[in-house]
């Protein structure tokens, strides 16, 4: 029979019928709807994700030691950075990291926080922004000044309304001199709300003794990043025989967490694809229905000309604009729900168009499935039985 | 246009065998306004199913139009019911949520035939048995008699080789029922092959000729000599008061005229 007219015995049936209709598309849309504002908020989550992590820089890389390796405890000196930067043209910046938590006290309160010990480099490597005064300087690391900076979160809270560039802290028991305050970014996920207190890596040594957890470092471009931390590992293991060390690159840290949120969706819209099983079978359940009510309907076409196939088209069409009516709507629902929650969360929903030519698809498909069983009991009916039927 | 030779039909349930049709013979040529008489039970039913081409004999031939039917596959079978037969039932078989037009276009919807040329068959031939102006009422929205006429209309738009028609009176009045039977004979008339089957003798002496059937057999092939003539027994219907006969109201509006 005609496609059109198919479609037009469908949408009558459906009109016919229009509570029964919408509920049994519920199932459909509801399934439709989550998996589509999942998609959504994933990938926009997925996007603010990866735009901040470019914003810390893709040329950035990590040198630590391989912690696997047991017999490996002392694994950096004083001397590794300048040495690499001046063996290494790939280095631009490089920073000797420790870090350790500790009392800072303020002239209002004190706060029990994050005390950085690095290098004058950790201000470029890290872009910060500084909102007043300095970062100190490779002549402060190296003679181990107690000087301290300061990030402005921190420094509101310790301070109060008190200015704190050119007064004192002190850290744990030794008074620093703040000589500079840390701007607060504008990052959406809160990376600039740090509490930190940055000191000179050898004031740091000096205090906590001579332990460097990891080197931090920028290349000269993101092509460079892989190449260049490779050549650091190389002079590393053969300046401390022994002693194992891994690295790793913001771009790699960027793929992997790219890669997990991506799973992270994958699993949630499969959860949320369950309901669309479900409604599939609400539709098959309904169409099984429709076709015993219609038995008789089905001899009469039968007798007028119908052939199986006819029947089977028919029937099978009617599931499919049922399930598609429910994607049109679950996808609407989806869009309209993945905004709702995006201006929440505050990040863009990205509703990509694959995602909701899937969707469409994937209804079509569910109507096609689970409509396959009643349309086939419609075409093999036999005629004299059907039209004895009332 | 009919040959029907050696036919049997067993139904078996089971252990249970049931013969419905037990070694029917008969040809019914081009032109012919047969009736198929019998008690309930007698086996016409199974034999205008056959006829029909909606159940295939156990044994023997039956030829429709020169096709041997028995030998064709489903799909064979409703090319037959679809292009050579049609339809009309005693409980009229029309789809309910659709208009007569509509009901009327289902055979050119299975044979094929685009929109435009199915309206324009459907309204000529809803025309022809005096619908121009019903055509776009639902069956709800029509008289039996209408409904009737309706089907007809539908059973012929493909232009069939053979009209089979299962008790066409028995859901109506007397004079819905003469309309109709009116509308066949001048079908008949017109070069138009009909099996009437009926229980009612008034109802089959309208025909030219009267297969009766009995326990599965053919028992009797008995000529009419003379044939009633339907126009005439709606004039002599009018000669009776209005209140008496019912549905008149719609004789009288005149729709029923085929002639």
């Amino acid at each position: 029979m005609n496609l059109l007219e198919s479609i037009r015995v469908a949408l009558e049936g459906i009109q016919a019928n229009k509570l029964r209709s919408f509920l049994t598309t519920l199932g459909i849309v509801i399934g439709i709807a989550a998996v589509i504002a999942v998609v959504a908020i994933g990938q926009g989550g997925q996007a603010v994700l990866m735009a901040e992590m470019e914003k810390v820089g893709t040329n950035i890389f990590f040198v630590s030691v391989d912690w696997n390796d047991e017999s490996s405890h002392k694994g950096f000196s004083a001397g590794d950075v300048q040495v690499l930067k001046d063996r290494l043209p790939g280095i631009t910046h490089l920073s000797a990291n420790s870090s350790n938590t500790d009392n800072v006290r303020g002239p209002k309160k004190k706060k029990y926080c994050t005390v950085q010990g690095v290098s004058s480099d950790y201000s470029f490597i890290s872009k910060m922004t500084m909102k007043e005064g300095r970062f100190f300087s490779s002549g402060d690391d190296g003679l181990g000044r107690r000087v301290a900076v300061l990030d402005e979160a921190l420094a509101d809270e310790i301070f109060g309304r008190a200015d704190p560039v050119g007064n004192m802290v002190s850290i744990g028991s030794t008074p620093f001199l703040v000589i500079g305050l840390v701007a607060k970014g504008e990052s959406i996920f809160g990376f600039s709300e740090n509490v930190n207190a940055y000191i000179p890596g050898k004031t740091w040594r000096n205090i906590y003794g001579s332990y460097i957890s990891n080197l931090q470092g920028s290349a000269v471009s993101k092509e460079k990043v892989q190449e260049t931390m490779e050549q650091a590992v190389k002079v590393l293991e053969r300046r401390h025989p022994g002693v194992q060390y891994t690295s790793q690159s913001m771009e790699q840290i960027k793929q992997s967490a790219g890669k997990i949120t991506g799973i992270m969706t994958l699993v949630i819209s499969a959860i949320a694809g369950i309901s669309l099983f479900v409604g599939g079978i609400g539709v098959m359940n309904i169409m099984l229905v429709s076709v015993t009510e219609r038995t008789r309907e089905i001899g009469i076409r039968k007798a007028l000309g119908a052939r199986r196939k006819d029947i089977l088209v028919q029937f099978l069409i009617e599931s499919v604009v049922l399930s598609v009516l429910g994607g049109i709507i679950g996808m609407a629902v989806g869009i309209g729900g993945a905004f709702i929650i995006a201006k929440v969360a505050k990040w863009p929903p990205l509703v990509s168009w694959w995602t909701a030519l899937l969707a469409f698809a994937f209804s079509a498909c569910i109507g096609v499935i689970f409509g396959l069983l009643p349309a086939n009991k419609a075409a093999k009916m036999d005629p004299i039985e059907a039209l004895r039927r009332d | 246009m009919i040959q029907v030779s050696r036919l049997v039909k067993i139904y078996s349930a089971g252990e249970i065998q049931v013969v419905a049709l037990q070694d029917v013979s008969l040809e019914i040529a081009a032109g012919e306004f047969v009736s198929v008489m019998g008690p309930s039970g007698s086996g016409k039913s199974t034999l205008m199913n056959i006829l029909g081409c909606l159940d295939t004999p156990t044994s023997g031939s039956y030829k429709l139009d020169g096709v041997e039917i028995s030998s064709l596959d489903d799909t064979g079978m409703a090319k037959a019911r679809n292009l050579k037969i049609g339809f009309v039932f005693q409980n009229f078989n029309l789809l309910p949520r659709m208009t007569a037009l509509r009901n009327v276009e289902i055979p050119m919807l299975y044979a094929g035939i685009d929109a435009k040329e199915r309206v324009k068959r459907a309204t000529a031939m809803l025309e022809r048995v005096g619908l121009a102006g019903r055509i776009n009422h639902r069956p709800s929205q029509l008289s039996g008699g209408q409904v009737q006429r309706v089907a007809i209309a539908r059973a012929l738009v493909n232009e069939p080789a053979v009209l089979l028609t299962d008790e066409p009176t028995g859901n109506l009045d007397t004079t819905s029922g003469e309309e109709i039977l009116a509308i066949f004979q001048d079908l008949n008339r017109n070069g138009a092959t009909i099996v009437l089957v009926t229980h009612e003798r008034d109802i089959a002496l309208h025909t030219s000729r009267i297969i009766h059937f009995r326990d599965g057999r053919l028992v009797d092939d008995e000529k009419v000599d003379s044939p009633l003539d339907a126009v005439e027994q709606l004039k002599k219907q009018r000669t009776v008061p209005a209140a008496l006969s019912e549905g008149t109201r719609f004789a009288q509006t005149g729709e029923g005229d085929a002639r």
